[in-house]
C-alpha cells in the first residue's frame, strides 16, 4: 500500500500502527474520563435510589435511575428545599451532606465548592445530569433488581473524586 | 457502494470514483503493462468494437489491436468475493458489537472488555500484517473494516463495564475520531467509511441535542455539516499534478466526503423547506459554534486550495447554507388553511432552490461519473416535490385534480431536471481546463 514518503523517510508501518492503537485507546479513556477518574480516585458514599424507568433496547438492562435526594432538574418548582440557581445552562456543583447514613442535596451552585463533597453536573438536558444516571445490569439479575428496587426503593454507592465526578459502583435493594 | 478508487500515476481526472478510478489509473500512452488492467465487461465490448474498427480502417494491425486488448482483463465493479469480504467483515463487527450491547453474561465487565479489545487489536494489526506482506487489498480491507466497527465495540464496552451513561452522542463521536485516525494515519478507506458515518451521525445528533433545539439550528446543523463535508472533499481532491501530490492529498478520499456531503445539502434543504412558523430562533450549544468554526476554516481552506468543479461545490454548499437559513428564518406556512402571499412565495423560494440544487448535484454526478450522486438527487428531488406540493396544494385542490395538479408537476419538474443537468454538465465540462479532463471526458452531458 502507499505510504506517506516525507523527504525521503518512509515511516515503519508498525509505528504508525502503534500510534493509531494509542490514539484509539487515548479517545476511549476520554469516553469514559469521569467514571475512571472516581472509581480509581474517589471514596465511597451511599445515596437513596428509585426505578425511574427500566430501558431494555437489546437484551441485557440498562436501568434509568432517579434519586429521590438529588435534584432531578434545575426547575425550582421541583427543587424547593434548593436556593435558585442563577446562569446560563452549563456546569451546576451539587453539595452533599450526610442524612441517616445516607447523602442528600443541600445546596448547589455554578461555582466549583472549595470544600466538602459534591456532585459536578450538567443541567444542559432537560433533566440534571450527573454521569449517574444508568445502571447496566445482566438479563437474568434485571428482573429481580427491579421488583425489589419497586418494593423497597434502593441503595446505590457512589463513588466520588475531588472533581465531583461521579459513578454507581454497587446498587442494591433497601431493607 | 463504488468501488475503491486507486490513485493512479497520471490521474487527470477531478474525480476518481468509479470506472473512472479504473480508466485514470492506468494511462494508455504508458510502456507496455506488467499487469492487466481490470475493466467491465461493458467497457471491454466497447473497446473490442472500437478495436475491430480501427483494425478495419487501417488505423492498427490486428496484432498491435490484440496487444491493446490484451492490456484489459474482464472484471465485475463488485466481484462475489468483494461483496462477501465487505458483507462479512462487516456481519462480524456489526456483531461484535451487539454481542457487547447483548451483554455476555457470564463475564465480569473486565474480561468482557480485554475480550473485545484482544479481538480489536488483532484486526487492527493483523491487517496491516497482511498488507506489509502484500496480501490482497481486497483481504485488508476487509479486516481494516472489522477493526475500524471493533474499535466502536472497544469504546462501548468501556462504557458499559464502568456504567457511563450510553445514550449520549460522545461515545459516537468518539469512535468516528478514532476511526478516522485509523483512516488517515494508515491510508485504510474502510475506516474511512465508519468514521464518516460515526462522525455525521455525532454532528447532528449532537447539534440537535439540548437545550432547546430549534428548527433553525436543526437547519444550520445540518447545511453546516455538509459543508465541512464538501469542503473536506475538495481539499482531498487539492491540485492533483502527479500521482506523489495525489497521495500527498489522499485524492482517494473525497468520494465519501462528497457523497456524505451531497446527503446533508440535500436533506438540510429538505428541511429548510419546511414550512414552520417559528422564525429565527437559535441556542448557540458549543458543538453549532464549533461547526461553524469548522465549516468556515474548512471552506476558506478549500476555496484556496480547490480547483475548478470542486471549488464550485464548495461554493454551492455555502450558498446553500446561506438560503436554507434564510428559508429557516422566515416565518411562513404555520397555517394550512390560510395559504398567503408570503406563504406562496416561501414555497416558490424553498422549490426553486431545491430544484436548482438538486439539479447542480446531479450535473456532479453525471461530470464524476457517479451514479449515486445522480440517484440521490433525483430521489432527494422526488421526495421533496412530493412533500411540497401536498403541503401547499393539497388545501387548495382537492380529490382527483390534485393528482392531476401533482403528475403535472412532476413531469414538468423532470423535464426541466433533466434538460438542466445535460446543459450545466455540458457548460461546467466545457469550462474545465484540459488538464481536468479524464479519459471518461466523453459523458452523458457533453453528448446532448
Amino acid at each position: 500500500m502507499n505510504r506517506t514518503v516525507l523527504n525521503g523517510y518512509v515511516p515503519n508501518r508498525y509505528v504508525l500502527v502503534a500510534g493509531v492503537a494509542a490514539a484509539q485507546l487515548a479517545l476511549t479513556a476520554t469516553a469514559v474520563a469521569p467514571q475512571l477518574s472516581a472509581r480509581v480516585t474517589g471514596e465511597s458514599y451511599l445515596v437513596r435510589v428509585e426505578l425511574y424507568d427500566p430501558i431494555d433496547p437489546f437484551r441485557g438492562a440498562y436501568v434509568a435511575l432517579a434519586y429521590p435526594d438529588l435534584p432531578a432538574t434545575r426547575d425550582a418548582e421541583q427543587t424547593p428545599e434548593l436556593p435558585d440557581l442563577e446562569g446560563p445552562e452549563g456546569r451546576v456543583f451539587v453539595s452533599l451532606t450526610e442524612r441517616d447514613g445516607v447523602y442528600v442535596a443541600t445546596d448547589w451552585s455554578r461555582e466549583r465548592p472549595e470544600e466538602g463533597v459534591f456532585l459536578s453536573c450538567s443541567d444542559g438536558s432537560w433533566s440534571l445530569r450527573c454521569g449517574i444516571e444508568s445502571w447496566f445490569v445482566p438479563q437474568d439479575e434485571a428482573a429481580e433488581l427491579e421488583r425489589e428496587l419497586m418494593d423497597s426503593g434502593g441503595i446505590a454507592e457512589l463513588r466520588i473524586d475531588s472533581r465531583g465526578n461521579a459513578a454507581i459502583v454497587d446498587l442494591k435493594a433497601r431493607g | 457502494m463504488e468501488t475503491r478508487p486507486t490513485p493512479g500515476p497520471a490521474s487527470p481526472g477531478p474525480e476518481s470514483t468509479g470506472s473512472e478510478s479504473t480508466g485514470s489509473a492506468t494511462p494508455v500512452s504508458a510502456s507496455p503493462a506488467r499487469h492487466q488492467v481490470p475493466a467491465t465487461s461493458g467497457q471491454l465490448n466497447w473497446l473490442r468494437k472500437q478495436a475491430h474498427d480501427w483494425v478495419a480502417e487501417g488505423l492498427v494491425q490486428p496484432d498491435q489491436a490484440a496487444s491493446i486488448l490484451g492490456r484489459y482483463q474482464a472484471s465485475r465493479r463488485f466481484s462475489l468475493g468483494r461483496l462477501l469480504l465487505g458483507v462479512g467483515a462487516t456481519f462480524t463487527g456489526v456483531g461484535l458489537i451487539w454481542l457487547v450491547a447483548a451483554n455476555l453474561d457470564e463475564f465480569s465487565p473486565l474480561t468482557r472488555f480485554a475480550v473485545v479489545l484482544v479481538l480489536w487489536l488483532a484486526a487492527l494489526v493483523g491487517a496491516e500484517t497482511l498488507a506489509a506482506r502484500g496480501g490482497s487489498p481486497l483481504v485488508t480491507e476487509a479486516v481494516r473494516l472489522l477493526a475500524a466497527l471493533g474499535l466502536g465495540a472497544v469504546i462501548f464496552q468501556a462504557a458499559q463495564s464502568l456504567q457511563v451513561p450510553a445514550y449520549e452522542p460522545k461515545l459516537v463521536g468518539l469512535w468516528g475520531a478514532g476511526a478516522l485516525v485509523h483512516a488517515y494515519v494508515l491510508r485504510a478507506y474502510s475506516p474511512l467509511l465508519v468514521g464518516i458515518a460515526a462522525v455525521t451521525t455525532f454532528s447532528v445528533w449532537q447539534g440537535l441535542h439540548w437545550p432547546d433545539p430549534t428548527f433553525t439550528r436543526a437547519v444550520l446543523v445540518l447545511t453546516l455539516s455538509a459543508v465541512v463535508a464538501v469542503a473536506v472533499a475538495a481539499l482531498h481532491d487539492g491540485r492533483p499534478h502527479d500521482a506523489v501530490a495525489q497521495a500527498r492529498w489522499r485524492h482517494a478520499f473525497a468520494g465519501p466526503w462528497r457523497h456524505v456531503g451531497a446527503g446533508l445539502v440535500l436533506v438540510g434543504l429538505f428541511v429548510a423547506g419546511f414550512p414552520v412558523d417559528e422564525g429565527w430562533e437559535i441556542t448557540w450549544t458549543w458543538w453549532v459554534v464549533a461547526l461553524a468554526v469548522l465549516g468556515a476554516l474548512a471552506a476558506a481552506a478549500a476555496l484556496a486550495v480547490a480547483r475548478d468543479l470542486s471549488r464550485y461545490e464548495v461554493l454551492g454548499s455555502v450558498a446553500v447554507l446561506a438560503i436554507g437559513l434564510v428559508l429557516a428564518a422566515w416565518s411562513a406556512g404555520g397555517d394550512a388553511n390560510d395559504v398567503e402571499v408570503q406563504d406562496w412565495a416561501h414555497a416558490i423560494l424553498g422549490v426553486v432552490t431545491y430544484v436548482v440544487v438538486a439539479v447542480g448535484i446531479a450535473a456532479i454526478g453525471t461530470l464524476r461519473d457517479s451514479w449515486l450522486l445522480t440517484a440521490m438527487a433525483t430521489a432527494g428531488l422526488v421526495v421533496f416535490t412530493t412533500f411540497q406540493s401536498f403541503a401547499v396544494f393539497a388545501p387548495i385542490i382537492q380529490g382527483a385534480w390534485l393528482f392531476v395538479v401533482l403528475g403535472l408537476i412532476f413531469l414538468a419538474t423532470g423535464i426541466g431536471f433533466d434538460r438542466g443537468r445535460r446543459r450545466l454538465a455540458a457548460a461546467l465540462d466545457d469550462e474545465a481546463p484540459p488538464d481536468a479532463a479524464g479519459p471518461q471526458q466523453q459523458t452523458e452531458g457533453t453528448q446532448s
